[in-house]
């Protein structure tokens, strides 16, 4: 099988998302496969560290304009066209999941996001050639799988490849690249259909992505003031600070605190979540995690089932009592 | 400044939070004795074995919220001096009615169903397609706006797939929309960059994402008796001219099995008589060591 990985380097995070199409390429995809990378960039002083980042050896470099994915499409099906490739894989997030539809609307191709894995399906002699892609469904409760049958098959990866945890490999680094190809494709793009663009927030600054000590915070924390309780604890306690959605869409944090399917992943070595009930698509964000404690008042909550260790009580009173043991030993120290 | 016609989209599920994790294990059995019922809901989850008939319906979170800004993207413009016509479009069984009653109670001034008795929670193609002939045959709309995902499939392409079919600009993960006083929008999302604020022209999809309106505002019991001889239209998705059966076949991906996910731990419960007893035990128990490596 051939395939052509689309890194979208017009945008913020590149590095995050080549490093999730390696890791993919690597442990995500099985079977024989070979490809190339089609990097979309939009400013010079980019080139060189974008061809840096490519997953794979070979690599082909398209100047279009910054988050003009609808061009980027354009320039998608007609590399489509000539080539080999029947797969075109895009890292996970709302880039990727436009270019992934676009392209298979426009192709006849077939769709699907956010896959775990793909594999080749048996091609026998009647059936035309196939891929397998596993992706959570039912909010997290389960696993599907999916046949692809129409070419190309256009597929984003599971956000969960881009943890820096898995990415950061010395093989992907030590790559010997060679650019096959380098278009300007600026010229030829419409216009504009969005104006007046402004970046209000980069996001970068989240430490949830890497800490590894991590403490997230529920609406079972009651309040906002639960909830800037929690906080305040570890900040003490010198853990990053998450909470779950409801906490999020009751305002009590600000939204780049998110933890879970529709925020960050995270994989620290300690986490401990209060007041949680524990839902999959949260439960997803921290799974990676080495050691989950839950805090609850509810023992049949489902966090309770997949922690290692539960304390049963009330989230705020625990880890403030938590955070004057660990600031008296700091003082004792 | 014309009408802006707005058509807010929305899909009522089960809530998957108020089944068992037991209930999850039995539905990845071999599903030959599927108890899914006759109902699009029921025939939807039926290769799950497990009924979610007796489960309390919800609104998609992110179609909530495409549904609350939709009603507030209309009070703005009212407040410009301009006016918003409000549409909202559900498709597949009849769950949908209630909220569909409680819109037009909202001021949404067109509210419909497109009836299908087939499942489509793994179709996003034949959903998106009979969004779009709604859209563009029957309510005309200048602006879409829907949830960036809904359960169970979790696709988020269905938006896009109508930008296409239109040949639209979509916008995703949309947390804020306002009117300008030319008629375009101002829009705020969420990227792969960062948050992002810019001005869209209409027609456009929005696709909401993390936005904090989150909760559909609630009518009033004058605003209910106001339209209690209203009723939703329900349409068969002859009327737009699809045939879905057709459109199913046509589908390039299909889910052929279910996994379960075992996620449980240990779940050593931390002994103690006090919080403090507690935290102290928690302490002992694996922070202390992990802090003196950090």
């Amino acid at each position: 099988m051939r395939f052509t990985a689309v890194l979208d380097g017009t945008t913020g995070g590149a590095g995050r998302r080549a490093a999730a199409l390696s890791a993919f390429l690597r442990e995500g995809l099985s079977g024989e496969a070979a490809g190339e990378t089609l990097v979309f960039y939009n400013d010079q002083r980019d080139r060189d560290r974008l061809v840096e980042l490519a997953p794979t050896p070979h690599i082909r470099l398209v100047k279009t304009g910054s988050r003009r994915f609808d061009h980027m499409a354009e320039v998608l099906v007609a590399a489509a066209q000539t080539s080999e490739a029947t797969l075109y894989l895009f890292a996970g997030g709302p880039a990727g999941t436009e270019l992934a539809a676009r392209l298979a609307c426009r192709t006849g191709g077939a769709v699907l996001s956010d896959a775990l894995s793909i594999e080749t399906a048996p091609d026998g002699k009647t059936s035309a050639p196939r891929i397998l892609c596993r992706k959570s469904v039912y909010s997290g409760h389960m696993i599907g799988r999916f046949v692809l049958s129409a070419r190309p098959w256009c597929v984003t990866i599971d956000a969960r490849w881009g943890d820096a945890a898995e990415a950061a490999v010395p093989e992907h680094a030590a790559l010997v690249r060679t650019v096959l190809s380098d278009v300007d494709e600026t010229g030829d793009a419409d216009a504009p259909p969005l104006e007046d663009i402004e970046l209000v927030d980069s996001l970068s600054g989240s430490d949830l992505a890497d800490c590894r000590f991590l403490v997230v915070a529920g609406s079972g924390a009651g309040s906002r003031q639960g909830v800037a309780r929690i906080a305040e604890a570890a900040r003490r306690m010198g853990a990053a600070f998450g909470v779950t959605r409801p906490a999020a869409m009751n305002a009590w944090a600000p939204l780049d605190r998110l933890v879970g399917v529709s925020g960050t992943y995270t994989a620290p070595a300690f986490c401990i979540v209060a007041g949680a009930s524990g839902a999959p698509a949260f439960y997803r964000g921290i799974e990676k995690a080495g050691f989950i404690v839950a805090i609850d008042t509810d023992e049949h909550a489902p966090i309770v089932r997949n922690a290692d260790a539960v304390v049963l009580d009330d989230g705020v009173s625990i880890l403030e009592e938590l955070a004057d043991i660990i600031a008296a030993r700091r003082d004792a120290v | 400044m014309s009408a802006m016609r707005i058509l807010a989209c929305f899909k009522v599920t089960p809530d998957y939070e108020a089944l068992r994790e037991s209930e999850w294990a039995v539905g990845a059995a071999p599903s030959t004795g599927a108890t899914g019922g006759s109902n699009a809901t029921g025939a939807a989850d039926a290769p799950l074995g497990v009924d979610t008939r007796y489960v309390r319906r919800i609104l998609n979170c992110f179609d909530e919220s495409a549904l609350e800004l939709a009603l507030r993207l209309s009070d703005s413009l009212t407040e410009l001096g301009g006016t918003a016509d409000l549409g909202a479009l559900s498709v597949g069984a009849p769950d949908a009615e209630p909220h569909l009653k409680t819109l037009l109670a909202l001021g949404f001034a067109r509210a419909a169903r497109v009836h299908t008795e087939a499942a489509l929670d793994f179709a996003p193609a034949v959903t998106a397609a009979l969004i779009t002939a709604y859209a563009r045959r029957i309510d005309r709309s200048d602006l879409l706006m829907l949830g960036a995902r809904s359960d169970p499939g979790d696709g988020g392409t269905v938006p896009f797939r109508i930008a296409e079919d239109l040949g639209w600009p979509c916008l995703t993960q949309v947390t804020e929309v306002g009117p300008l006083a030319d008629g375009r929008l101002r829009v705020t999302l969420m990227t792969d960059g960062g948050l992002l604020r810019l001005t869209a022209r209409t027609p456009c999809v929005l696709a909401i994402g993390n936005a904090v309106v989150s909760h559909l505002r609630v009518p009033t019991l004058t605003d209910r008796l106001a339209v209690r001889d209203k009723q939703p239209a329900v349409l068969d998705p002859a009327d737009l001219d699809v045939d879905v059966a057709e459109e199913l076949c046509r589908e390039t991906s299909s889910l052929v099995a279910l996994e379960s996910i075992d996620r449980r731990r240990q779940s050593m419960v931390v002994p103690g008589d006090t919080p403090h007893a507690k935290a102290q035990a928690l302490f002992d128990l694996r922070l202390k060591s992990l802090l003196e490596e950090l």
